[in-house]
């Protein structure tokens, strides 16, 4: 098995970055590092939507930040979550991110503004390096995440009523799914389990599945009817796509 | 190697381009007449992208040393294209002039763009002894 490792992706999300650019400025000077910068919340969902990135980054006054990134964490709830703020103020604030798993980074010094990035990125690239692999031959169904969505290939398995785990695998890492006799029973996604691993596989647009067939997990996370998640899961997709509209 | 002055300018000039290709696409939207409804938030959305690039052009282009031959054909643009609604009422030759001053500005752009990728390229195969040591030695003659 061989280490592919890949250059992290960072998503900045700046809403003057031709003027206010100290963080983009100390990003720029980081080897081996893919940025893409825009200028709002509707773009920057819209971009994540469309391609896989390892982080977000927000620049702003804290509470806008804090705003901003909790509005994100709702719709893609694995995404690495950095906000970039001039000051340790207001603690409300750095509560709020606390609780929603984002990482706070005041910018009161240049030297700190630098420390900081350049760890948040090393922690990117660990996380980054995917082992590649070849076809097994007992996977009874592999395929492409740009030609079927997991909601057309869950489906598809659940009407069948098979049993089995399905391995999705991205740049955003890997995640398993469970299906008992067409119900899903169990989802894992790093540290998410049940239903909210499967709200986020459900929004994946890139990587690639494979479905073995038989491999039944003792755990069960998942207790609602595979119907119900679809129709759940599809919702809040249209509701993250309108947002994309504003 | 990484120049970080490079990699400003590249950053500068993405953004720039990202806006001049979205004012476009509003003009371009706006000249539709099979698209009669311009709403009130496409019309706030080309006023943004027109700000920004308001603000923006004139530091940009001189990052990238283009102001003279770029400035005078941005402002034509940007004051001939106030609104969509504003667009789609001008004459046959004023669409002509702006479509030809924002293509000037597009193209000068995309090139300098293709320059500083290809700049990029160059420093990424070298180390930075190699790059000290290149400047060094090839450095021209003085004349006395």
């Amino acid at each position: 098995m061989s280490l592919a490792v890949a250059e992290p992706r960072l998503l900045v999300l700046n809403s003057d970055p031709v003027f206010q650019d100290n963080t983009l400025e100390v990003l720029a000077g980081i080897q081996d590092l893919d940025m893409r910068v825009i200028r709002s919340l509707s773009e920057g969902i819209a971009v994540l939507l469309e391609e896989n990135f390892d982080a977000f980054l927000v620049e702003a006054e804290a509470p806008i930040a804090v705003e901003q990134a909790v509005n994100i964490r709702q719709h893609f709830p694995s995404l690495r979550i950095l906000c970039v703020v001039p000051s340790h103020k207001p603690a409300e604030a750095f509560a709020a991110a606390q609780d929603q798993n984002i990482r706070m980074l005041p910018s009161t010094s240049s030297w700190r503004l630098a420390r900081g990035l350049s760890e948040f990125v090393q922690s990117l690239e660990s996380a980054s390096a995917t082992p590649s692999e070849g076809i097994d031959p007992r996977h009874s169904l592999i395929g492409n995440l740009n030609q079927f969505s997991a909601a057309e290939i869950l489906q598809m398995s659940c009407l069948s009523q098979r049993s089995g785990r399905f391995t999705f695998k991205s740049s955003r890492g890997n995640s398993e799914i469970y299906l008992q006799q067409g119900s899903v029973r169990h989802a894992v996604y790093g540290t998410l389990e049940g239903e909210s691993a499967v709200a986020e596989i459900f929004r994946w647009r890139q990587g690639r599945f494979y479905f073995e067939e038989g491999i039944i997990s003792q755990e069960q996370t998942v207790n609602r009817p595979w119907a119900h998640l679809l129709i759940d899961n599809l919702q809040k997709l249209d509701e993250t796509l309108e947002l994309v509209g504003v | 190697m990484r120049d970080r002055e490079l990699e400003t300018k590249l950053r500068l000039l993405t953004l720039q381009l990202d806006n001049w290709k979205r004012l476009h696409d509003f003009i371009t939207y706006g000249l539709d007449k099979a698209r009669p409804i311009i709403s009130a938030d496409q019309e706030r959305q080309f006023t943004e992208v027109r700000s920004h690039l308001l603000q923006e052009t004139e530091y940009v282009f001189t990052a990238l040393n283009t102001v003279a031959e770029l400035s005078g054909k941005a402002m034509n643009v940007l004051q001939r294209a106030s609104s969509i609604r504003g667009v789609r009422e001008q004459t046959n030759d004023e669409i002509r002039r702006l479509e030809t001053e924002w293509n000037g500005v597009f193209t000068k752009l995309g090139v300098v763009q293709g320059q500083l990728k290809a700049r990029r390229k160059d420093l990424a195969g070298q180390t930075p002894i190699q790059y000290y040591f290149s400047r060094l030695f090839s450095r021209p003659a003085r004349a006395h």
